[in-house]
């Protein structure tokens, strides 16, 4: 699965899209980490997900734990309803 | 709980044990709500606490291994207002007192499926599995 990144300065923002799952969360990752990984402030833009469970949660937690030990970060932008919700209930846990 | 009425039905679906069925698995749940008549919201995070259960079935009884005969099993019945969700699979057998999310204040996303499902459902049960089946997940909740 592709997805479109777009490069501006020193931010990568990555445009999430369709349904996010186990099935998706390493292609995911296979984009996003070498990002960090070279440094780049990632956005992951998220108005386009129509769907994501716990796999989408978790490439998103270590993005960000990745960014941290990369003294980078990763910021969510965009954030569509159905992905805000479980967010949400992902914040009573994380 | 709501004052919808909604439809008594049942119906289950086979499904092969591995993460490209999980879609599969939400689409089936999807038409299934609108056959029982359940609103938006709740459907969307009924989708979510059976997908999860699918994804662990697939990651925890079968450890990610690609097993291209196997089968898991999802029923919905809806009686009375009580919505019932079976999951059947021949995997490793589920110690349920292993089954737990992990502590809050361990800040990995590991466990976050069976927190997920824990939230929305209002039971949780491992029953023994008949034959074929080894598993057998039930969850409720009173619609």
């Amino acid at each position: 699965m592709k997805f479109k990144t777009i490069e501006q300065e020193n931010i990568s923002t990555v445009f999430l899209n369709g349904e996010i799952d186990m099935d998706i969360a390493d292609s995911v990752r296979e984009v996003v980490f070498p990002l960090i990984d070279a440094g780049k402030e990632v956005h992951l833009n998220l108005k386009d997900v129509q769907y994501m469970d716990s796999s989408g949660i978790s490439v998103i937690v270590e993005s960000n734990q990745r960014a941290k030990e990369k003294n980078t970060k990763v910021e969510l932008k965009e954030v569509s309803a159905p992905v805000e919700k479980v967010l949400a209930m992902a914040r009573k846990f994380l | 709980m709501s004052e919808t009425a909604h439809q008594d039905h049942t119906e289950k679906k086979a499904f092969l044990v591995n993460s490209s069925s999980l879609k599969d698995v939400r689409i089936f749940c999807r038409e299934v709500f609108e056959k029982i008549h359940i609103q938006e919201d709740l459907k969307d995070e009924l989708v979510l606490a059976i997908a999860e259960a699918a994804q662990n079935i697939v990651k925890h009884a079968f450890k990610n291994a690609a097993s291209p005969n196997e089968l898991m099993v999802v029923q919905i019945s809806c009686e009375n207002n009580k919505l019932q969700i079976a999951f059947y699979d021949r995997g490793t057998p589920v110690d349920p007192k292993k089954v737990k999310h992990r502590e809050i204040d361990n800040v990995k996303p590991g466990g976050l499926g069976t927190f997920f499902i824990q939230e929305i459902m209002d039971a949780v049960e491992f029953k023994d599995g008949n034959k074929p089946w080894i598993n057998h997940l039930v969850l409720t909740k009173q619609l």
